[in-house]
């Protein structure tokens, strides 16, 4: 799926445990949360860390969607996570797949709503566990130029994204409550989990250590000191 | 200077020979009484503060009325209190959402977009505005959608906090706007007069958490872009600092007015009439009468 990203810019992923104690205590890398039927899930450890506005809104995680679309959020969010760097979930590329496929087929642009994707656990939305904080998960408000308010226009959405494949969860029309106040339709994936492939699980369960942990992060970490640029090569 | 109005029943007074601030209150009492007889009113009250000469009238203005529109100030009010405490920022970013949760039982309601004049609100649905943005939609065009959406950032025992600070009474904001769930069970918003007065003052004053805070609300309701109230009374120079409120049987204006040459008035109008009537001019008839009883004063 990475080949069909037409995108110029790389993005750098981090493992959450090597960021600085505020940022780990609002993005809890690697704890146990449990969703609302009390199954326990555990968070996401690898991130995109993407530097500023301007890269957010260049990276193209797919044809059609922006990485800047999955990072949406309002004053809900942690206000240290509304500034840059910001931080995703690596597995925001496969629910942009997805996303990909459900405009396919819905023949029209897919818009996805404010603190609709990514939301971290810090979030104010966050009260238990749900894919928002994986970034495998996506409310959309408006398809085409239909602002979806109504029953009738989200089951036939909600429909579209069911048939795409056995991966997608949809919520059904007045979720929330059961009563007739929904406005969008809920596309989620489950809680997946996303490892970088440079990345060896062996340390997993290790919580934050003042040694590096991995080859990388080692590198990164004299970057930082040298003031070296990211790209330097390893010696 | 404090002058009390009297009770609507007793026989009109007769005016003084001599100009004086006594016989400029029975002359506008007694316009007033026939403003309200004119436009049929069922209830009307009225409280102003002259900066200028002191003075301090009203007419029925401990009554309350259901507050319309006019509880969109003390949601102004509320996040204002955010901002100063550092809780909030003009820039920060609200979601656009027509979903809100009923004081009731928690029900979740909508809006009827339909009803409220506001495209530059709803069209951001799904989008951001910040709050400086929502403030201004909801003050200068009465956007319901923006007044729900400050509501639930900042909770409605936020707005009661400030109204508190600030030994502000007469002014009661139980929930947001279209609530139909809290209206059945009878819970809505009331002002009186002098309680819009106070909320006024203190923000005419500088005194509403901070000079500068004090000076972004100002900025914010002299672009009111609904006229035909107080301003419809005024000379066309005059410029308003105020918020109308309108439901089918009432229809308020509260503001500070700003005229060349001397210092601002506040000014507070409620009117209620019964559901067959339309809403009339009387809040324009009011505020006119209570401009050339200032303009002709003479003060002693």
């Amino acid at each position: 799926m990475s080949d069909q990203v037409p995108t110029d810019h790389s993005i750098k992923v981090v493992d959450a445990f090597d960021l600085d104690d505020e940022l780990r205590s609002l993005l809890k890398p690697g704890e146990m949360m449990r969703d609302a039927q009390g199954r326990r899930h555990r968070l996401p450890r690898y991130f995109y860390e993407i530097p500023d506005r301007e890269t957010a809104v260049s990276i193209r995680l797919s044809q059609h969607f922006g990485l800047n679309e999955f990072v949406l959020t309002d004053l809900k969010e942690a206000p240290r996570l509304q500034q840059f760097p910001r931080y995703v979930p690596c597995a925001v590329r496969v629910l942009a797949f997805y996303l990909e496929q459900f405009r396919r087929d819905v023949g029209a642009s897919v818009h996805i709503a404010v603190n609709g994707a990514y939301r971290s656990p810090s979030h104010k939305l966050s009260q238990t566990a749900t894919p928002h904080m994986w970034a495998t998960a996506a409310d959309v408000y408006r398809i085409g130029t239909t602002i979806l308010r109504g029953k009738e226009s989200i089951e036939k959405y909600n429909g579209i994204a069911e048939d795409l494949s056995d991966d997608i969860h949809v919520l059904p029309y007045g979720h929330v409550t059961g009563l007739n106040a929904d406005d969008h339709v809920h596309i989620d994936l489950g809680y997946i989990t996303v490892i970088p492939r440079e990345i060896s699980e062996d340390r997993m369960e290790v919580p934050q250590e003042n040694r590096p942990r991995f080859a990388f992060e080692e590198r990164r970490r004299r970057e930082r000191r040298n003031g070296a640029l990211p790209d330097e090569p390893e010696k | 200077m404090k002058l009390k109005s009297k009770p609507d029943n007793e026989k009109l007074p007769v005016p003084p020979q001599t100009d004086s601030v006594a016989a400029s209150e029975i002359s506008l009492y007694r316009n007033v009484l026939k403003i309200k007889k004119e436009h049929d009113l069922e209830e009307l009250g009225i409280s102003f503060w002259d900066a200028q000469t002191t003075i301090q009238w009203s007419f029925n203005a401990d009554q309350y009325f259901h507050a319309a529109s006019t509880m969109k100030l003390a949601v102004l009010l509320g996040v204002f209190r955010e901002i100063d405490r550092g809780e909030l920022a003009l820039d920060s970013p609200v979601h656009v959402r027509n979903r809100f949760t009923s004081i009731v039982n928690q029900e979740p309601f909508m809006l009827d977009l339909g009803r409220d004049a506001d495209p530059d609100v709803y069209g951001h649905l799904g989008k951001t505005l910040t709050v400086k943005e929502l403030a201004y939609w909801m003050i200068t065009k009465s956007s319901n959608l923006a007044t729900n959406l400050l509501v639930d950032v900042i909770g409605i025992e936020t707005i009661q906090f400030a109204l508190d600070e600030l030994d502000i009474d007469g002014v009661r904001v139980l929930r947001g706007v279209e609530d139909q769930a809290a209206f059945a069970a009878g819970l809505n918003n009331e002002v009186t007069a002098n309680g819009l007065l106070k909320m006024l003052r203190v923000i005419a004053d500088g005194k509403a958490f901070s000079e500068e805070a004090c000076k972004e609300m100002l900025e914010i309701m002299l672009e009111q872009q609904y006229r035909s109230g107080i301003p419809a009374g005024l000379p066309k120079a005059a410029r308003v600092a105020h918020k109308t409120g309108n439901i089918s049987t009432v229809h308020h204006d509260a503001g500070i007015v700003f005229l060349e040459g001397r210092k601002p008035y506040v000014l507070v109008i409620l009117t209620q009439f019964g559901p067959d009537k339309a809403r009339g001019t009387a809040v324009a008839d009011v505020s006119r009468d209570i401009y050339n009883t200032l303009a002709g004063l003479t003060y002693e």
